[in-house]
């Protein structure tokens, strides 16, 4: 029974993990309508960033979050604003996923350039210390990123529901054109989420990098979990992510103990494709009634 | 990307005006070729050999992936996948003392069945979520490879047994492996060109363009591209079966490898991605920069020679979307294709002089029922359309007209009821897929016209054709004999996507005519065109009426409803309301009330 209760909790603590990953994601993914797939790489970013700034200004790698955030807000807007939005008008998609593998494969190599093929341990700051929780312990690190998804999912909520701003970015996510004609800057929307989304990964890399060890390819470890986390919440549905991860962090967890460690990734992996395939949508995400447009 | 008009330029263009071309394209084609082989040869340098080795290997590698990736447009960066299913069975045969000159065929046939099982599920998957599901087909794989380790050798991987020779497919020198190679790579680019240049390749692009289209002109948009990507699955195994006899050593981490998939796709996108000779192109200008900068650079700066490649990458998409394939045609080729004067529009139809009777029943409608979520689009909808007859339905909008016609050509199953087509043969059956309806003759346009944008109009007409010709050239007549008949003449090698709606709308209707149905199912057809055209549109109708094909048209324009059609059935919010001669449907104050409300009867009462 302890067992079980620990491997619950090392699932949900995963989860937790997967979420505030996929959050930015989901963003980008529901609004801008791009598949990013270079986001792995900016949360490689910030764990380097969070890394170095750590290491120059001696403070604890959480206080970070307020050079780290915002840097990497920029460097979303930069991508969506240089590289994505010359190609929204791009006839398909194949055009946009080759620009972002393109930028992935660009910042991996030049995070290898940079700092070479050895992993950069960022001081724990105490974030490695084990809670006990009645019968489970869990990392302290681990409570504050599950404590942040919560907040971030909240937030996020908030923000899009009760700003002006948030609403604009709705509207423009559910009828690209019909907001354009009420006077909004889509391309600007475009560039804020795509930026909002960056952010949310600063933020997710400040609280990781204390726990895991950053290396070059530490974001393609992620990033297919996160478009599984994505995917299974349903697009663009921030709630739906959160649970979806949730899910994801269970199966692994589950998976690893009770199936084999080896296996996990083709329990993760297998769930993916049953739900893309059995329901697109997501467990959360409403389906379109198209019935006039596409027979 | 979609460049289908350079794909002819190495295809039989027999009837391309400038007939010189071809034949110079040919002779650049087949010196190109010929010094991929007799560069590396000449030179006698060890690494010349390996870099034109690999040239070989990732072009003909890139050129079986553009059958999925180019031609049928489902962006797998799962390729790999096969690549390593040819290199694992290669050598564990080997080990067994079976020359990988079997164990080719055998990877290959074990690649097929991967791909099929993989591909079947997924087509229902559109752009990013076809590439998501194979990469995580691709991890399953790794993670498999490393699991099964009795089998594979796990992460420590697989050694060939030191067996030297033609039969082992081993060499010291590296003459032999380059011959192997090339000729593989022959067979690869072969291969597609002979897709391209036939049925099967227009196919696959009109599927790639519009599968809703594709389906109505008949095609088996599942079957044509389980059939691409069973080829494309069988070259990559036996791409991969070589590579691991040239390595000599395999593991799963760099045989199913996501770095991999994403080359073979990005040689193609860079060379021109869905054209025959593009992945060629693109992987003899980047495989020597990779391999040089691999090699000079490599051990001073890590990671410097993959920088690179990622930022050409995302240059190459935001300056150059064609490829070098597109470029090159921009400097060499002919200027974009004479975009005729908007000059005649329908050509004058002469009428024969004698009508066939109205016949029997020949569609059968049965209480169609169908509900979107808690909306009643159709509700115990039945009607019938005898042979040779012109049944107009009319509706205000949201009525359910053109639900029903989803119905009444496959793309939709109505919740209960059914529809009954009688054939060919006289006897009634009930077709369920779009493609069955296609078979037994019902050809339909879409209300929202759905060219193959990419194709040339003659292309776009060429598809209907194909449903009653396999060969490319008696298709190619039938097209052109539509076009001209359609008054589509002057523009047969525009693009279709360079068209006026009224273009588009007649290119709808010629792309169905081209089949030649026995019933024709027109969704407002006229809407949006002028008066000369909806007169002469009206012309056409009654000729193709006057050979014995039986239409249904949705059709708001009541200047042809009220001259065309036999008989005109009224729909209003899913039920029929009015049914009888146009003359009299137009004065029922029921169909008055659908259309202008309660108020304006009364008003007039």
């Amino acid at each position: 029974m302890e067992t079980f209760l620990q491997v619950l909790a090392n699932g949900l603590m995963l989860g937790a993990l997967f979420a505030i990953v996929s959050i930015g994601l989901t963003l980008i993914f529901g609004i801008v309508k791009v598949v990013n797939f270079a986001h792995g790489e900016f949360l490689m970013i910030g764990m380097y960033l969070t890394f170095v700034v750590t290491g120059w200004l001696g403070i604890h790698p959480l206080y970070t979050i307020v050079i780290v955030a915002p840097l990497l807000f920029l460097a979303g807007a930069a991508t969506q604003r240089f590289i994505i939005q010359p190609l929204m008008s791009a006839r398909d998609d194949h055009i946009q996923i080759f620009a972002t593998v393109g930028l992935s494969t660009a910042l991996i190599n030049l995070a290898l350039l940079i700092f070479g093929a050895d992993i950069a341990n960022t001081p724990s700051g105490g974030l490695r210390t084990p809670v006990e929780i009645g019968p489970v312990r869990v990392l302290s690190g681990q409570l504050f990123i599950l404590i942040a998804a919560i907040a971030l999912v909240i937030g996020l909520r908030l923000f899009l529901q009760k700003t002006q701003t948030g609403r604009a970015i709705r509207a423009v996510a559910q009828n690209r054109a019909a907001a354009q004609l009420m006077g909004i800057n889509v391309n600007r929307i475009y560039v804020l989420t795509f930026g909002i989304g960056a952010a949310c990964v600063g933020l997710a890399a400040t609280l990781i990098a204390p726990l895991y060890p950053t290396s070059p390819n530490i974001g393609t470890y992620f990033v297919l979990t996160a478009f599984v986390v994505v995917v299974l919440g349903g697009l663009g549905s921030i709630g739906g992510a959160f649970v979806g991860a949730m899910v994801i962090g269970l199966i692994d967890s589950f998976s690893g103990f009770y199936i084999g460690s080896d296996l996990r990734e083709v329990a993760v992996f297998g769930v993916f494709l049953l739900i893309l395939i059995l329901k697109p949508s997501g467990l959360f995400g409403k389906s379109l009634n198209l019935s006039h447009v596409s027979p | 990307m979609t460049d289908t008009t350079a794909a002819s330029l190495a295809a039989p263009a027999a009837d391309k005006p400038a007939a010189g071309r071809p034949r110079r394209n040919l002779i650049a084609l087949v010196l190109f070729l010929a010094a991929i082989f007799l560069v590396p040869v000449a030179i006698g340098d060890q690494f010349v050999y390996h870099v034109f080795i690999t040239i070989c290997l990732f072009a003909g590698l890139s050129t079986a992936w553009n059958i999925v990736g180019g031609f049928a447009g489902q962006l797998s960066l799962g390729h790999a996948i096969f690549y390593g299913i040819g290199a694992y069975a290669g050598i564990i045969l080997m080990n067994m003392g079976i020359s990988p000159w079997i164990g080719m065929f055998a990877g290959a046939a074990v690649a097929v069945v991967a791909a099929i099982v993989i591909s079947y599920p997924c087509f229902r998957l559109k752009g990013p979520f076809f590439a998501l599901a194979t990469i995580a087909f691709l991890e399953v794989f790794r993670v498999l490879a490393l699991h099964f380790s009795g089998l594979t050798g796990g992460a420590t991987g697989l050694m060939i047994p030191l067996k030297l020779g033609w039969e082992w497919m081993v060499f010291r020198e590296r003459l032999p492996a380059l011959v192997i190679v090339y000729g593989m790579m022959l067979v690869s680019l072969a291969a597609a060109w002979w897709i391209r240049s036939h049925r099967l390749g227009f196919y696959l692009v009109a599927t790639r363009e519009r599968e809703s289209a594709a389906q109505a002109a008949g095609v088996s948009t599942v079957k044509v591209r389980l059939i691409a990507v069973s080829v494309s699955a069988a070259l990559c195994a036996m791409f991969g079966t070589f590579h691991a006899m040239y390595l000599t050593f395999i593991e799963p981490a760099a045989m199913f490898s996501l770095t991999t998939s994403i080359q073979i796709a990005m040689f193609a996108l860079i060379g021109g991605i869905g054209t025959v000779f593009g992945p060629l192109i693109g992987a003899v200008f980047l495989v020597p920069v990779s391999e040089l900068a691999r090699g000079w650079l490599g051990a001073h700066a890590l990671g410097l020679h993959g920088f690179v490649y990622g930022i050409v990458l995302v240059l190459v998409v935001l300056f150059m979307p064609n490829g070098l394939m597109g470029a090159m045609k921009r400097m060499f080729g002919k200027a974009e294709p004479e975009r005729g004067v908007q000059a005649a529009s329908v050509a004058a139809t002469p009428r024969a002089s004698e009508r066939p009777a109205i016949g029997h029943e020949i569609m059968v409608a049965d209480h169609l029922d169908k509900h979107f979520g808690g909306l009643h689009v159709t509700n115990d909808v039945s009607f019938s359309l005898k042979e040779g007859e012109i049944l107009a339905l009319i509706g205000p909008n949201g009525a359910g007209k053109t639900t029903v016609f989803n119905m009444l050509s496959g793309f939709l199953t109505p919740d209960s009821g059914g529809v009954k087509v009688r054939d060919a043969a006289g006897n009634f059956v009930s077709p369920t897929t779009p493609g069955d309806f296609a078979a037994i003759g019902v050809g339909r346009t879409f209300q929202i016209v759905q060219p193959f944008a990419a194709m040339t109009v003659e292309e776009n007409i060429m598809v209907g054709a194909f449903h009653r010709f396999h060969d490319v050239g008696d298709a190619r007549e039938a097209a052109r004999e539509t076009a001209h008949r359609m008054g589509l003449g002057p523009w047969l090698n525009a693009e279709a996507r360079g068209l006026t709606i009224g273009g588009l709308k007649r290119l709808e209707v010629a792309r169905v005519m081209a089949m030649q149905p026995r019933i024709l199912l027109l969704d407002e057809v006229m809407a949006g065109i002028n008066q000369t055209d909806v007169r002469r549109a009206i012309d056409l109708m009654l000729s193709i009426r006057d050979t014995g094909v039986s239409i249904i048209a949705i059709e708001h324009v009541m200047q042809a409803v009220m001259s065309l059609s036999d008989r005109v059935i009224v729909l209003n919010s899913g039920q029929i309301i009015a049914e009888g001669k146009p003359q009299d449907v137009v004065r029922d104050p029921t169909v008055i009330e659908a259309y202008l409300g309660k108020e304006f009867t009364h008003a007039h009462a």
